[in-house]
């Protein structure tokens, strides 16, 4: 028996792992996946399964490149750190003769010269025989299984199915794929992978799978019955205050889900109000942001509401319609990319809704969600700044907030007024 | 987990009912020379002196104060030896052999209570610096210095929350004596001339508010009062424990003789009772043995200068199958691992945890911000650990990395298993070399 010494605290919450964090997201998605399974059949399974698919490879591939990369590094280290050397030597002895002009310095020099080729030769040669021996090596062995790889923690599944239930039903395979390799390597590796990403890497994926398949994506191309194709986000963006939404789908399908076209997991307003249930009751997520972000936007359409004559509907489809439920809950809610004290969590879900329901009032695109958690990502750093971030609302902070939060809806009504 | 959460299981069920065993007659003791706050001292005694209990045998020097050391049995002097103190760190003690006749030194005699009536607080305060009495919770600051403020006290509060799990030594304190901290908080409360006195228990520990209770009722002339506090930690932090108990916010920084409070820990107060009723020094001190390492934990009175060891040997020892185990002097979340169980128990050992030694793997910070969330001085540790990481001294000024009271709040909620504490230690070591 022998006795270690530690620093403390000598204890660690058994409850909070990072694993039971992403696996509780997964759980979350499940009802969701049987959904999208049951409304668009096998198409559903096999888009998930290949958005997971593609993040999982690409992650496994990258992960084993730059091992690889590392290995070869740590190889040739020690005959290059000796050649390294006596370069450096050289150059001192050589910057000293001159400097100081003295006949011992140029001595020293002149006698390290001497030798310098003969010393030199032999090292550059073995490190030539040890380069070629290299892929032998013993330390140079493949692992098949890679200790930074994140599927253990159900980390990258998470962001796969996140992406998958964000695309529509009748999209090609490929391109899904395409989407998932460029989304979790730009967005999620070469930061750094795991915790050091500055973008949602399922948001990233998807808005790159909008940007460049663009054509592929749109609801109607790919069903035949044009009416029913088109979604109610897509409806109000032809005409802000088009209040036929409502006869195409009623405010109880919008919020079912049942027989509604749309991404494959975003319909079921109901499952993912279930997911989010589930996930506060195991507070897997901070409940901050996605009651901050969807009372935004409801807060927002509201005012609109009152501003125009309109009636509930309004609001209601704003919630209910589009993907912003899912967004809040399943995205915006992703605690690597939020800020990290809690008014910082309020301020960034606010602007999450702000810049939400302007993409989608003023915006050419239906749909906001996915470009506003990826704008909003970029100001995380910002509202982290050890300068201001401070772990509660002082006075100051809470009525300049809400100066800024009144500016919003007066700013928004004002440009509906001229729009509409 | 991603919430605020300042619950910490606390692992006492089993210790709370267990009774106190006296151990009262160690073959040797061994007292500590340099004290917490004293680095250097004097030594009155010398090998093959004839001691009594509660002697002066020698004087710490803690700059502005000094502190008589006393003897804690009656025996003859063996010398001096090296023995690990609770920061774990080798310091000089003397041996003294016991002779187990406990025989009392002259000085030590009970003042009657008609004589306490009349004291004043200067009196009080004479008797405590004289008695070498420091804070028993573990801030060892002498007491006299907290006792004698020219600050104007209106409420004393007695900490009695013990926030730290594994922890029953303060709970079987008040189960054992009751009436002895009743006393002592009446004697501070008549030195400072306060109004009010406050008991401060976490609200979970029912008994302990009976016992207290059914003891308040005989001091009814006093206006005493039972906070009951929630189960927090850390609630036992002095500043958190005044907030909670009388509602006034204590900075941290500022002491808090300054806003009318004065607060003792509740072992403390059972030794001004001690001291000033029967001249004593603190000679014997509630500890628990206790963690999951160690055959059968134990709540145990033992002397001053008891060997750790004997002690753990007293719980029938180290369980045989735990190959690394840490011993622990204080607290599983604030106390300090100590290199070997060659140790002694201090006037300020609260307990010795002995735990079987566990890894933990980090994984990479996810920002949950549990422990920014969780942290009771509002400050950002996952913040201080990115500045500390880049050696950012400025970004540490700005996130307050000072203001850490190092309670280990952080590292417990994280949801990685980095040790974010370690990291803002670093972040005030940062600051303080400035």
């Amino acid at each position: 028996m022998e006795i270690v010494t530690k620093s403390s605290p000598h204890l660690r919450r058994p409850q909070a792992r990072v694993t039971r964090m992403m696996r509780d997201v997964s759980i979350a998605l499940l009802p969701l996946v049987v959904f999208a399974i049951v409304q668009h059949g096998l198409t559903a399974l096999w888009i998930l399964l290949a958005a997971v698919f593609s993040m999982a490879v690409t992650e496994y591939i990258y992960y084993q490149v730059t091992d690889w990369l590392e290995r070869l590094k740590e190889a040739k280290s020690e005959t290059e750190k000796s050649i390294r050397d006596l370069k450096a030597e050289k150059k001192e002895l050589r910057a000293e003769a001159r400097q100081k002009k003295t006949e011992e310095a140029k001595e020293a020099y002149a006698s390290f010269l001497s030798d310098y080729k003969e010393k030199l030769a032999p090292l550059k040669k073995e490190l030539k025989e040890e380069n070629k021996k290299a892929p032998t090596d013993e330390n140079k062995s493949f692992r098949l299984w890679n200790r930074r790889f994140t599927l253990t923690n159900f980390s990258v599944v998470t962001s796969g199915v996140i992406y998958g239930l964000t695309l529509p039903d009748r999209i090609p395979l490929v391109v899904v794929m395409i989407g998932g390799a460029i989304g979790i390597l730009l967005a999620k590796l070469i930061f750094g992978g795991m915790g050091q990403n500055i973008f949602n890497p399922a948001a990233f994926a998807r808005v790159f799978v909008v940007l460049s398949f663009g054509t592929l994506l749109s609801y109607e191309t790919f069903v035949a019955d044009g009416a029913a194709g088109a979604t109610a986000m897509s409806i109000l963006n032809e005409n802000i205050f088009d209040s036929t939404v409502t006869e195409h789908y009623g405010i109880w399908t919008l919020f079912s889900g049942i027989g509604l076209p749309g991404s494959l997991g975003e319909t079921s307003a109901l499952l993912i109000l279930v997911g989010g249930l589930y996930l506060a009751l195991r507070r897997s997520f901070d409940l901050v942001v996605p009651l901050t972000y969807i009372g935004t936007v409801f807060l927002l359409s509201l005012s609109v509401m009152f501003a125009q004559g309109l009636d509930f509907w309004f609001p209601l489809v704003h919630l209910f319609g589009g993907g912003l439920l899912f967004g809040a809950i399943f995205m915006a809610t992703d605690p690597i990319t939020s800020p990290v004290t809690r008014p910082g969590r309020i301020y960034f879900a606010f602007g999450l809704g702000l810049v939400t329901f302007l993409i989608r009032i003023f915006g050419n695109l239906p749909e906001g969600v996915v470009f506003a958690i990826l704008i909003m990502n970029m100001f995380v750093p910002a509202l982290d700044y050890p300068k201001w971030a401070r772990n509660r609302f002082s006075v100051r902070a809470a009525v300049i907030f809400s100066m800024v939060v009144v500016a919003a809806i007066i700013i928004t009504n004002v440009g509906v007024h001229y729009v509409g | 987990m991603i919430t605020g959460s300042k619950r910490v299981s606390d692992y006492k069920q089993l210790m709370k009912e267990l009774p106190t065993l006296r151990h009262v007659d160690p073959e040797k003791v061994y007292i500590n020379l340099p004290g917490e706050r004293c680095p250097k001292y004097t030594v009155k005694v010398e090998k093959g002196d004839k001691v009594k209990l509660g002697e002066i045998i020698g004087e710490r020097d803690g700059g502005f104060f000094k502190q008589p050391i006393y003897s804690t049995v009656s025996g003859v002097v063996e010398g001096t030896t090296e023995k690990t103190d609770p920061t774990g760190e080798k310091i000089e003690c003397v041996v003294i052999k016991n002779d187990h006749q406990d025989t009392y030194h002259e000085s030590i005699t009970d003042r009657p209570d008609s004589v306490i009536a009349d004291f004043k607080k200067k009196d009080f305060v004479e008797i405590l610096r004289e008695k070498g009495l420091v804070g028993l919770g573990g801030a060892a600051f002498p007491s006299y210095i907290k006792l004698d403020t020219d600050k104007d006290i209106h409420t004393v509060v007695i900490n009695a929350v013990e926030c730290e799990p594994y922890l029953s030594s303060d709970y079987r304190l008040i189960k054992d004596q009751p009436e002895d901290i009743f006393k002592g908080l009446s004697y501070v409360m008549q030195a400072v001339e306060a109004e009010r006195g406050v008991i401060a228990v976490k609200k979970t520990k029912r008994e302990l508010i009976e016992v207290l209770e059914r003891e308040l009722a005989r001091f009814a002339d006093l206006d005493i009062r039972i906070a009951e506090l929630d189960d927090y930690y850390p609630q036992g932090w002095e500043n958190a424990t005044f907030e909670k108990a009388t509602g006034i916010k204590v900075d941290v920084g500022t002491l808090p003789m300054e806003k009318g409070i004065l607060g003792f820990n509740v072992s403390t107060c059972a030794a001004v009772y001690e001291a000033v009723k029967h001249n004593l020094p603190v000679i014997k001190r509630h500890l628990t043995v206790n963690g999951d390492a160690v055959k059968f934990p134990q709540n145990i009175r033992a002397r001053v200068g008891t060997s750790v060891k004997e002690l753990i040997e007293l719980c029938d020892g180290y369980r045989e199958d735990v190959d690394e185990v840490q011993v622990i002097i204080g607290g599983p979340m604030m106390g300090k691992s100590i290199p070997d169980d060659d140790a002694i128990v201090t006037q300020t050992t609260t307990s010795v945890l002995v735990f079987e030694s566990a890894e933990y793997v980090e994984e990479p910070c996810v920002r949950c911000a549990s422990c920014v969330y969780s942290c009771p001085v509002d400050i950002q540790p996952v913040s201080i650990m990115n500045a500390v990481k880049r050696n950012d001294e400025k970004s540490a000024q700005d996130l307050r990395a000072d203001r850490c009271i190092e309670c280990g709040l952080c590292a417990y909620v994280c949801t990685s298993k980095i040790h974010v504490t370690d990291y803002v230690r670093k972040g005030k070591a940062l600051l303080q070399n400035k």
